[in-house]
């Protein structure tokens, strides 16, 4: 019987387990409604870790060109579908978790690559470069994952963060990656952006006390 | 009533066991985060009015939600009330148990039996678990499960989270005698 960290043993290519979609939809903040109604959503892929047991010095380009594509497109689809088309997509972000026996390295690899980030900003179609999470941890550990505007990254009223949280994973031999992405803006954004900020200096603190 | 938030979490297992899981399980919870009706009122006797306000309209938003998130027939359901620290157990189950909020569910479901439930009182970010039992027939062992939930910022000390949660399947690799075999 082949092993459940083999990619191939279970859950086809990608060695995947489980597939958790999370949206959030803001009615209300602060007491009063939104400015515009605004959809957040995680797609996240359980998948196995397909490093266990390499030696550092593995090449991880091969499984990172095997299995990053096949779940950046089965994020993002979902993604797209919960959100209602790629064209409402306005931010996006991007994370992974690796177990506890992998190395911080392998969440990278899932990730940080051009067969994971350049499909997701083409299936969502963004141009800016993807704001991302790491972490290692157990199973249920939760993971705040950035998000910013998909075209023009210095958007500050876009920047933003949603919550992702696999109750069961990652096993110490699994990888979570997560796709993130928003349909609009903070609620109630007014900090302003590069346009109206004025210039500040640490003059600023001449007299100040704290 | 006043709904500050609604999620949607869809769980899909592909594997179980090592084994494929065909075809994939899927559950599905919709919550809405909605004011505690009797926050702030100190110890109020009589439920009733904030039952009336509250109980049918948060069933009537989430019953037709978590159907069409499950994408398929509901096979096992179950229901939850999270109260934020300033409020009782008895508020949430107040907005749970009545059949004003359960019957959205039971007729979106085609369902007959009793909706399991989970109360707990507790601060945002509160991790829950929803049992689900068959919709017609509590004592088929196969859909005996529970989906974890976590809302990161919800509930606030004033606010309820009220959810849903239906699967369209037993558990995965779900492989116990039947209950009549013991009897």
């Amino acid at each position: 019987m082949t092993s459940s960290t083999d990619p191939a043993a279970s859950g086809g290519q990608a060695g995947l387990r489980k597939i958790v979609y999370y949206q959030e939809e803001v009615l209300q903040e602060n007491g009063a409604v939104a400015s515009a109604p605004v959809f957040r959503a995680t797609a996240a892929a359980v998948i196995a870790n397909p490093w266990i047991g390499t030696p550092p010095e593995t090449d991880l380009a091969p499984a990172s060109k095997m299995i990053a594509p096949v779940v950046a497109r089965l994020l993002t689809d979902r993604l797209i579908a919960g959100l209602g088309g790629a064209e409402r997509i306005e931010a996006f972000g991007k994370a992974a978790i690796v177990g506890t026996s992998g190395e911080i390295e392998h969440a990278g690899a899932m990730i940080h690559t051009p067969y994971f980030g350049n499909l997701v900003r083409e299936f969502l179609e963004g141009t800016s470069i993807i704001c991302f999470a790491d972490d290692r941890a157990g199973a249920g550990e939760a993971l705040v994952v950035p998000m910013w505007h998909k075209n023009q990254a210095s958007t500050r009223s876009h920047y933003q963060t949603i919550t992702a949280r696999i109750s069961d994973g990652p096993r110490p031999d699994e990888i979570v990656v997560v796709a993130a992405a928003s349909t609009g803006p903070r609620p109630h954004a007014r900090i302003g952006d590069r346009s109206t900020d004025p210039a500040v200096t640490s003059r600023i603190l001449e007299g100040a006390t704290a | 009533m006043n709904v500050r938030k609604i999620v949607t979490l869809t769980e899909e297992t592909l594997t179980e066991g090592g084994r494929p899981v065909e075809p994939n399980a899927r559950v599905a919870v919709v919550a809405a985060v909605i004011d505690n009706p009797w926050h702030g009122q100190g110890f109020v006797e009589d439920l009733t009015a904030g039952i009336d306000e509250a109980a049918s309209k948060v069933g009537e938003l989430l019953a037709p939600r978590v159907v069409k998130a499950l994408g398929g027939t509901v096979e096992a359901y179950g229901k939850a009330a999270i109260v934020g620290l300033e409020g009782e157990i008895e508020h949430g189950s107040a907005l749970i148990h009545t059949l004003k909020f359960g019957d959205h569910f039971r007729n979106a479901a085609n369902a007959t039996t009793l909706l399991p439930a989970v109360e707990k009182r507790g601060p945002a970010g509160v991790t829950f678990d929803i049992p689900l039992k068959h919709v017609t027939d509590a004592t088929i062992r196969s859909h005996h499960q529970s989906i974890e939930v976590r809302l990161a910022d919800a509930p606030h000390p004033g606010e309820i989270v009220i959810a849903l949660a239906a699967a369209s399947q037993g558990r995965p690799q779900q492989r116990l005698a039947p209950l009549a075999t013991e009897q």
